[in-house]
């Protein structure tokens, strides 16, 4: 089975994914075409399913992807709130 | 379209709803597109926004006003690694009298020599264990059948104890015994220091006797329970099943056993590959078919208290904690940094310390990767040294491929030993981890549950977490 993905919708990390999820299962051989990356998949069934999964799946993704890019700054800020030793840290240290 | 920041958060989707979880493990049970919604500020519902900006999903400022307080619960959710290592197994002797067909433990007959922790091991051990930072210490005592080494479990008590002195630490002890040998003395001993017992009791006598490869089994293990209860209070006597195929299709007998028998809790626990268990053929086959048994008598315990009897799934109160309590729990197998090390640590028999208790099992098989270092050695080049510094690299499951972007990693772990064991690879593969597998199919059938029968499941739970 071969699935067309366009790049400029869907990223390398997006796609990368879904390839993680499903590789215990099937062999996935990926190759950039232009703007579109192709993929060649073995082991597939019932290729209906297959590319409903694979794009639910990547739509998902993609949208974990942007809640991810917009909240990095806002989760570093947070997790050095929680766990880093400000209190310990002097204008001496810094200028160390 | 509203104005506000996304705060991180994942989603999934379960039986037509959509579950949003934050980074603190909150979770919000929304209509499908819901995330959709968030990200592209659209959400018409006042009072699902409402809700969100409480839960920490969106914001309406830039840097939220109670960031404080987001730092503080995320905080908390960690505060496992606060105190460092509190519980310490010490593993006194591979010597059994019992011959149970899945010993993770690799035990040996009960007239086996040099398979037993020497005294001065003991004494190295402890005081390694007083090394540790935590407040709070658990010493536990196991085998093989660590009651046949009686006067060893003494001598290691009466060690901490003395030590505790000065140390003023809160101490607690744990005798884990099939109850076979539960002598007067050792009793009297356990009664002396609040030393608790968990016993092994794997249901009815036609699964326990069969499991443990002897036909006096069940009768000598519930004569033990009576006993040991007797002199010490029901409070101080718990008991563990483990899953063998054969106890697969008894789901409900096995938690009237427990009821029976005035238990008011119970831990289903799967068999985990080590030692005999390891030779199992087929674990993807006993992994679905665990998971069924799990929610057959996940459900059975609902409706007995539904009935009116309490009695609480030990391993669903832990997930239930961390999913509906700010806090965390000290279970060692769903942590985030994983336990091993930070939250436990084994003194074998052979001299070594290890990672956890199944790095000591793997260890009977040959495998000595989670072998941290000799009793006698300094404990800041055991617990800082490089195996530990390495497993430190993938110990967490914020950083790992297939964990850090699972929306429920909040409420699971890291498991390097298990990976490492399963798949050659303690990173791990998780599209066929069975870890992962079973441990998603547990939170998420949790979290189904909550959807679908939420008003009859959720006092339920709560009682489950006072």
């Amino acid at each position: 089975m071969i699935l067309q993905i366009d790049r400029n919708i869907y990223s390398d990390s997006c796609i990368s994914k879904v390839v993680y999820w499903l590789s215990d299962q099937y062999t996935i051989e990926r190759r950039m075409e232009g703007c579109n990356e192709i993929l060649q998949i073995e082991g597939v069934a019932d290729e209906h399913s297959f590319k409903n999964l694979f794009f639910e799946k990547l739509n998902d993704f993609k949208l974990r992807g942007i809640i991810e890019n917009e909240t990095k700054d806002i989760r570093t800020i947070l997790y050095a709130k929680a766990f880093g030793d400000f209190d310990d840290i002097t204008e001496e240290v810094i200028t160390e | 379209m509203k104005n506000y920041t996304l705060l991180p958060f994942n989603f999934t989707r379960l039986l037509g709803k959509e579950v949003l979880v934050n980074e603190l493990g909150d979770m919000l049970i929304t209509p499908i597109g819901t995330a959709n919604k968030i990200v592209e500020h659209s959400i018409n519902n006042e009072e699902l926004y409402k809700s969100l900006v409480a839960n920490f999903f969106i914001s309406e400022e830039l840097l939220p006003s109670l960031l404080d307080i987001y730092a503080s619960r995320l905080r908390l959710k960690k505060s496992f690694l606060d105190d460092r290592t509190a519980l310490h197994i010490f593993v006194l002797t591979l010597r059994c009298n019992q011959n149970c067909i899945y010993c993770q433990a690799s035990s040996r007959e009960e007239g086996s020599k040099h398979c037993s922790m020497t005294y001065k091991m003991m004494e190295q051990s402890v005081h390694l264990m007083f090394r540790s930072h935590s407040p709070s210490l658990t010493m536990e005592f196991q085998g093989g059948e660590p009651s046949l080494e009686p006067t060893l479990i003494k001598y290691g008590i009466e060690l901490a104890e003395e030590i505790n002195q000065k140390e003023c630490r809160d101490i607690s002890y744990v005798l884990c015994t099939n109850c076979r040998n539960l002598t007067d003395d050792l009793l009297e001993l356990c009664k002396r220091y609040h030393v608790l017992i968990s016993t092994s009791l794997d249901g009815p006598s036609y699964i326990h006797n069969k499991n443990r490869g002897r036909e006096d089994s069940y009768e000598k293990t519930i004569a033990g329970i009576q006993k040991a209860r007797m002199i010490l209070g029901d409070e101080a006597v718990s008991a563990l099943m483990t899953t063998s195929e054969l106890a697969l299709d008894y789901p409900k007998e096995i938690v009237d056993e427990y009821v029976q028998d005035g238990f008011t809790d119970i831990f289903l626990r799967a068999l985990n590959p080590y030692g005999l268990a390891s030779e199992n053929e087929n674990w993807e086959y006993y992994n679905e078919r665990f998971v069924a048994f799990y929610k057959a008598a996940l459900d059975y315990i609902i409706y007995l208290n539904k009935q009116g009897t309490f009695f609480r799934e030990v391993y669903a109160s832990i997930i239930l904690r961390k999913m509906l309590t700010p806090y965390t729990t000290g279970f060692v197998d769903l942590q985030s940094p994983a336990g091993t090390v930070n939250s436990v640590l084994i003194y074998n028999y052979d001299g070594y310390v290890y990672a956890s208790d199944e790095s000591r099992m793997l260890a009977e098989n040959g495998d000595y990767t989670f072998r941290l270092g000799k009793i006698s050695d300094k404990y800041e080049d055991i617990v800082y040294g490089e195996k530990v510094r390495n497993m430190g690299k993938i110990w967490a499951n914020e950083a790992l491929a297939g964990c850090s972007d699972c929306p429920v990693k909040a409420y699971c772990g890291a498991d390097p030993v298990r990976h490492h064991s399963t798949q050659g690879d303690m990173y791990g593969f998780r599209p066929s981890s069975f870890v992962c597998k079973k441990n998603k199919a547990i939170i998420e059938y949790l979290i189904s549950l909550l959807i679908e029968r939420g008003d009859e499941v959720m006092p339920i739970f709560r009682s489950w977490l006072r």
